[in-house]
Order: structure tokens, then sequence, then C-alpha cells
């Protein structure tokens, strides 16, 4: 009885609402914590794991050298190398697929390359527009690389000292 | 030998007196890291890896160098031995790489393992680091001479297994540098070895080079077909492609070496000109067909050529496997045809070929005496000629009846140059000299022979030797008197108590030989060949190399009432020529079977791969051809009941005596080697093997008399074979070598 009576009150009295509203008088006067997605950007860490990247060197030269050890410790197996002598004599790969799909995004593949060459970049908004798509082959690597060569080795360089 | 009681790490353990304390480890299985020593090449105790502590000893010893004796304790893992190990892999890692990711040897590394274990993680190491030039060392071996650490395993291997020295080391200290000797590059025919025993990324597989990475591949247990030892090896495949052959260890077969022909052919096998699908002639065109229709056309022709049987005929390649060979047999008798053969490439395939080996390959290292009949053994069976070299270090002599000098690895005392025409007289008046020397009785026969001293000499030889061997070689098969020679050389073993070995029936032949793949009553090869038959089955023959007389061969063949099934795993324009349908198989390493080796060990296989394109393994497309001809009794499931039925057969062993007449004695006659990387199709297809320079080969030997009677000059072509006049040869013969198709 006493506990319908308590309800009663508690509903017509609005207490819920008043609670809500002061909440929201409160955060009137605070600073913004929401930014203006994608014209604005929150800060991410130089160690985000996003996007996978394969590198140049600045003489233009791909990084990648075909070792394999990236394919070897991806628990995903994402990752699909095949290798070839270049015509220079070079160990160089001839395919490089990430199934993006099969990635968990672990970093592994970055953690094990000795070149530096596949990275993880800052970028996290893609999307694909067929199926297909979420294989990116060795060209689409190297372009994210290119295209973000300055970021990556701005993240690699701050991170750096704790490698 | 003495068994003596040592104690390694507390565990008591025994051993013999006199024997390395590394090679008791490991028959214990105690881990002693290593380097330069290789159980098969002896101790050079030179990089120093093996160090273990002594009880009683102030410094640390070398495991490898350092012989067993009576009570000894040995430390392999405490601090002093473990420190020593370490700053010996500090000084190795000073000048070692760090290119581990791009090297071959990446993950399957002796130096790489073993610096897990005991190299420190960080370098104090700030100085230059050692930069030595490559050398182009031929078509196998790729070098990468800044990798090495000087173990020496290559070079003891040139020189104590392969027998030509042909890596050496020049300079001394820091300078040291591991070369070859000689600008050609390496020649010898068991370089691939060397591979195998670098235990750093030096030497590579040049046709692996940057394909896989060795922990992708699958190691698939197999057996090399291309000679009649079946080497056991490994085939490492990758995503359905054979990526590379490395030796197994077997000591009764072929130790832990391979020679380079097994190690290198499975290149063929990625060959552009396999036999993908099946083609069908049909009214002078060549088409693709479904294996439906070109199993209908095959057996529909047979049939309409062939209304009883005894028109057919079959033939097949030594490289067939047994269950193959089996199942072909089975399929010809089914027809009620006695004519199949596998010795296409005979002069004389009438007759038996009476000489059974009566020695092991093992019990071949303990001989004191070895005669070869009519071979080239180092190029052709390298294995065995691997043991026979190992007893002439043994202080074994070796003799040879030859139609020319060949190089060898070791020295032939006592060459007698024979040609083929007059082998059968050689023989005859070493017989009777032999028999002679024993007081024997001699047969009529020999009445005749003269016995010359180079004739005694040999004879001396072998029965002055306590355990000597006569081997027949392959020029048998092309001289016309081989049954006489066969007997002579089992007449000379009997009489001098030597062992024989056969070394002329090559590749799979005695498997041949085991399920009865010859005639009875009905036609030989060559008869074969030459018939009016009108339907035949040629399995896996490629007339250029494997007929005795290619161009007749064909035109016979190619008779317009002749109906030709050919079952090949690789293209060729001359059977295209006379074939009607060609059905597409599967080549080594893509069919399961089962090999028997020169002791009669069968040694049974899986496929590692599968068959390339459409083709299928041989056994099942003569299967379903005996189902489809409705021949009764192939209700086969897999090759495994072909192989068991196949071995339960006991050959016939009755052999009647051959008579020793020689037939028509030509004045000059010509003995042609295919050279060894031309003896199969796998071989001639795989493209390292062929750039080497044992696959150049391509000489046509005649001495100067005999070039005068031919009115032959240095550098003419003797049958499309350049001519080189030189005095290795024998009188009265041309001696062709040659990787080109054979000409009659």
């Amino acid at each position: 009885m006493i506990n319908k009576a308590k309800k009663l009150i508690k509903d017509f009295g609005l207490s819920e609402i008043r609670a809500g509203m002061k909440i929201t008088a409160k955060q009137l006067t605070n600073d913004k914590i929401t930014v203006q997605f994608p014209e604005e950007r929150t800060p991410i860490s130089p160690r985000f794991r996003g996007l996978h990247a394969l590198r140049r060197y600045p003489n233009g030269e791909e990084r990648c050298i075909a070792c394999k050890l990236c394919e070897a410790v991806c628990p995903a197996n994402a990752i699909t190398i095949e290798s070839q002598m270049r015509e220079d004599g070079t160990r160089r790969t001839t395919q490089y697929d990430i199934d993006l799909f099969k990635c968990i995004f672990c970093g592994f593949c970055e953690e094990a390359c000795p070149v530096d060459a596949i990275v993880e970049t800052h970028i996290f908004d893609y999307a694909f527009e067929s199926r297909e798509g979420s294989v990116i082959d060795k060209e689409g690597l190297l372009k994210i690389g290119e295209k973000h060569e300055k970021a990556i080795s701005k993240a690699r360089l701050e991170d750096s000292k704790y490698r | 030998m003495v068994d003596i009681e040592i104690e390694i790490d507390g565990k008591v353990v025994h051993g013999n007196s006199g024997e390395s304390v590394i090679s008791i480890a490991d028959r214990e299985g105690i881990e002693i890291p290593r380097f330069c020593y290789h159980k098969k090449l002896s101790v050079s105790a030179n990089c120093r890896m093996c160090l273990i502590d002594i009880k009683g000893n102030p410094k640390p010893q070398p495991a490898c160098s350092t012989l067993a004796s009576a009570g000894m304790k040995l430390y392999t893992k405490n601090a002093k031995a473990k420190a020593a190990q370490k700053a010996v892999m500090e000084f190795l890692l000073i000048n070692h790489p760090l290119d581990c990711p791009i090297c071959d040897q990446g993950g399957e590394c002796e130096l790489q393992d073993v610096a897990m274990e005991y190299g420190s993680d960080v370098s104090v190491f700030n100085e230059g680091k050692r930069i030595v030039a490559d050398k182009d060392i031929g078509a196998l071996i790729h070098t990468d001479m800044t990798r090495c650490i000087h173990c020496t395993r290559c070079i003891r291997f040139g020189a104590e297994v392969a027998g030509i020295v042909e890596m050496g080391g020049t300079g001394r200290g820091e300078d040291l540098k591991i070369e070859p000797f000689l600008s050609e590059g390496i020649q010898s025919e068991l370089s691939g070895n060397m591979i195998d025993v670098c235990p750093v990324g030096a030497l590579t597989s040049k046709p692996f080079r940057f394909e896989v990475r060795s922990w992708q591949m699958n190691s698939i247990q197999s057996i090399a077909r291309h000679d009649l030892v079946g080497s056991n090896i490994f085939t490492q495949t990758h995503k359905g492609k054979v990526k590379r052959v490395v030796a197994r260890d077997n000591e009764s077969v072929n130790e832990t070496w391979i020679s380079d022909r097994d190690r290198f052919s499975y290149q063929g096998l990625a060959s552009e000109k396999r036999c993908l699908v099946p083609k069908i002639k049909v009214n002078n065109e060549w088409r693709e067909a479904s294996w439906q229709e070109a199993l209908d056309f095959a057996v529909n022709g047979i049939k309409n050529n062939n209304s009883d049987g005894s028109k057919f005929g079959a033939l097949t390649s030594k490289n067939a496997t047994l269950e193959e060979l089996y199942l072909l047999q089975k399929l010809t008798r089914g027809m009620g045809s006695d004519n199949l053969d596998y010795r296409s490439d005979f002069a004389n395939p009438a007759a038996a070929n009476i000489l059974k080996s009566s020695i092991s390959l093992a019990e071949l290292e303990d001989i004191d005496h070895a005669l070869i009949v009519g071979s080239h053994l180092r190029l052709e069976q390298p294995m065995i000629n691997h043991r026979i070299r190992k007893a002439t270090l043994n202080g074994a002599s070796v003799s040879a009846i030859n139609a020319q000098t060949f190089d060898s690895n070791y020295r032939i005392s006592n060459n007698l140059l024979t040609a083929p025409q007059n082998t059968l007289a050689t023989l005859s008046g070493v017989l009777k000299a032999v028999l002679n020397e024993a007081s024997e009785k001699q047969p009529d026969y020999l009445n005749s022979v003269v016995v010359e001293q180079a004739h005694k000499d040999i004879a001396d030889n072998l029965l002055n030797a306590e355990n000597a061997v006569v081997i027949l070689g392959e020029h048998v098969n092309g001289n016309p008197d081989s049954d006489g020679i066969s007997q002579l050389v089992k007449d000379i073993a009997e009489a001098s108590q030597a062992q024989t070995l056969n070394v002329s029936l090559t590749s799979n032949s005695l498997a041949a030989e085991q399920v009865g793949f010859r005639p009875v009553n009905g036609k030989n090869a060559l008869e074969i060949l030459a018939s009016d038959l009108n339907s035949f089955v040629m399995f896996d023959i490629y007339p250029d190399f494997d007929c005795f007389n290619p161009e007749s061969a064909i035109e016979n063949l190619s008779r317009s009432d002749a109906f030709v099934v050919s079952l090949n795993s690789f293209e060729d324009d001359s059977v295209l020529k006379y074939s009607d349908v060609v059905l597409p198989i599967a080549s080594f390493y893509e069919t399961s079977g089962t090999h028997v080796n020169i002791d009669n060990i069968s040694q049974s296989y899986s496929a590692s791969v599968k068959s390339a394109g459409d083709s299928k393994p041989g056994w099942k497309v003569i299967k379903v051809l005996a189902d489809l001809l409705e021949i009764q009794g192939f209700e086969f499931v897999d090759s495994c009941e072909v192989a068991d039925e196949a071995l339960s057969m006991t050959p016939s062993t009755s052999v009647a005596r051959a008579k020793i007449t020689g037939s028509e004695i030509p004045e000059i006659s010509t003995v042609w080697q295919c050279a060894p990387y031309s003896v199969d199709a796998l071989v001639r297809h795989s493209s390292s093997l062929q750039e080497t320079q044992i696959g150049q080969i391509n000489v046509a030997s005649v001495s100067k008399a005999t070039a005068k009677l031919l009115k032959l000059s240095e550098g003419d072509l003797f049958k499309g074979v350049p001519v080189n006049i030189n005095n290795s040869v024998a009188e009265g013969c041309v001696f062709v070598h040659t990787y080109q198709p054979r000409k009659c």
C-alpha cells in the first residue's frame, strides 16, 4: 500500500525528468566532448592499428623483401605472399594480399617485419563496395603507403623511443 | 673396437674406443652444437662449436675430435662448456650477416638454430663486417659467400665424397675465402649435396632461390626413379607444386646423398611441354577431347583393329612404376597377346639378360677389386659409383673393359680399351686367362681364343682379390652380342669366385623383370617396332630417345593400318606423328607407385602432388582401358593392391645358357650413350640440369686412326654430334655421348 503511494508520487512528481534535466543543465556549461566527424577527428595514439600499407624507401624502392615473416606470424592467416627473384637479383614479392575480413588488426605483421615494410596506418574509416574488395593486393597496399607516408613515418618516429 | 663406458652429463653410455665423443652423444640423443662435424665426412674440428668440458682437462675440448676412452667424464652443458660455446658463437656471428629474412636457409639453418640457444641477444660488435664477393658456380648452386662460416664441409665433401676437389680455401685468417678453384664452376654429378651439407645459407639451391620459405612446405617421403638405386628423398611441396627435393637418410640405399639428377629433375614437372588433356586424331587432325571420348576412341580403335588380340603389342619405358608395368602386362596378356617389352633401346632384346646381381649396395664398400665392363659408371649410376669409390679409398683397385677411358673419380689401374665388336673376344680372353690361372678345365669354345697380356693382368687382379665384383654396364644394351657378353661376365665371375653386379638394367627395369614384362613366345621390342601388328599401347615412350632405331620405329608405327594409343606425360612431336590417341598421364612424384632397386628392395611411395592439368596416374588409365576392353581381373581400388599382386608374382628365374657366338662383326661400330641428364622425359625438361656441363655433353669421340678411316676431322658432325679426335677411345669405334636424340 505504502509502496503504491510512493510510486504514484514519483511518477506524477516528474522526479526522473528532473534528474535528467539536472545533468543537461550541468553539461550546458561544460566543454563539448563530441567532434564533427569526418571534418573533425579525435587524436589517436601513434600505435593505433588501422588499415595496412606497404611502404617504400625514400628513393622509391619498395621495402618488402618477401621474407614472409608476417605471413608466418599472422594468427588469422590473412596474408598471402608469393615471391620470386626480380631481374636485378633481389628477393621481391610477386603477390602480397591481405584479406581484411580475416584480419584481426593485432599488429603482429608490423612487429615481425624486419624492414618496416608492412605497417598499420591510422586509417579506420574505409568501406568496400564489393565482397572481393576486402582483399587488398600489393599495388593497393603500396598506394596507401605512398599516400600516407608522411603520417606513417611521423607515427613511427613518435613511437620509436618505446620500441 | 672395444666396448667402453663413458659418462656424459652424468648419464652412463656405451661406445667403442676410438669413436668420437660427438657420435656417441648423437646416438644417445645428447645434443651438442656443431657446424663443421658431419657424420659422413672427416673430422676437421675447425668451427670449435662443439667444445665440451672433460673432467680433469684444464681447457674445453672439441667433441668431434676427442676420442672416447674408458671412464671419461664429459659435461656438455655445465658452465664451462656453455661459456666456451657462447664465446665461439659470438665469434662466428661477428662476420655473419643479419640477412636471415632474405636467406633461403632461414628457418632450416643450423647457425640460426644454434644462435637462438647460444647466441647473445645484444651485439657488442660495432666494427665493419667482412664481405666476400660471390662467384657463379653453375646452374645448380647459388653462392652467398659472405654468409660462409668456414666450416669446410663443402671442401671435404668434394674431396672425400664427390671425388673432385672443386671448392677450396684460399687466404688465411680474416682473408680466408671458400671458393671454387676453377672458373667453370662445379662439375660433379653429386654437387647438390653441398647444399645439404652447408650449415648456413652460403650454398643454396639455385632453382629454388626465393621461391618459398622452408616452413611453408610439406615434406613427403618419396623415391627417386632415375637410376636403379631408388634413392630415398623428401619431395617438398607448396600449394600442390613440388618446390624442392632433398635427400632422406637410408644407410643401405643412398646413405645421406642423392645425385643431382634426382635432386633437380623435379623442375621438369612445371614444364610447358606437359601433356595436360587427352588428344585424338580424327581425319589426320589432332583435337582435344574429354577423357570419356578419348578412352572410347582408344578402345574402339584397339577392338576394330584387333579381332583376336594377337595383333596387339605393348611397349613401356623403364621409368614406369611396378604397378603400371604389372597392369599393362596383365592387359596385354588379357588381350591374348604376348607382344610386350620394356627394352626398346636394346640392340638385341631377343634373349634374356641372364646376369643377376649377387652383391648388395652396402657390400660394395667392402670389395677389394672391381672389374667394370662397359659402363660410364660415374655419370650413369652416381650412387653406385660412390660406393665403389669408397671401396677404392679403403684400398680396392678397379679395372675396366670400356670403349673409352672415362673421367672417373678414382684410379682405374687397368683400363682395357675395347670396341664393342671386340668385347666378346676380350671377355673370352679374360675368361680363358682366369681358367688357366686357376688351372680349371676350359669349355670348347675357348680353344681358339688368344690370351693376351692385358687379359692376364685383369685375370690376375680378379683372382688375387679376396672379394671381387664384376660389373656389367649399360653399354651392353647397345651391343648385338649382349647375350654372349652377359654370359661371359657370369662365367668370369664364377671362375674367379667374384660377385656380380648388373647395372645395365636401369631405373625400374627390375620391376619389369619382376612382373614378366617381356615376351615368352611373342615379339620383343625390336620385333614389335618392325612388325605388322596393328594396335599398340605405348606407355611413356619417347621414340627419339627410347627406341634403338627411332627413324624406322616411327616410320613403321605411322602406317595407316596401325592404331597407336600413347600414354605420355610430356608432349613430343614424334609421338604425335604415329599416335592416334594421346592420353596424358602423371609424371614422377604425381603418382603412387613402387620402385624395385638393384638390391631387389621394392620401395613404395605415394604421390607428392596432384597430377598436372587433366592428366591421370598411369595405373588408373591402364585399369580403365582394361575395364573398357572387358578384360577380367582389374578390380583394384588403389595402387597398393596392384603392388601386392605384382610382388606376389614369382618371376621366372631359369634362364638357358646363352651361346657365345659373335654376330656379324662390323669394322667400325658406334656406342651411343645418352647423356645422364637426357635419360628420361622429366630430366630432359629440367631447365637447370640442362644448363649444367653434364647436361650439355655432346661429343662423338673417335681415335685418330678410326677418324681417318671414316674421313672425319675435328669438329665435323657425326650423326649430328660434333667429332672430337682423341686417344681415349678404342680403335674401331665412335663413342657418342650426347643429349641429342638417338640416331641409328
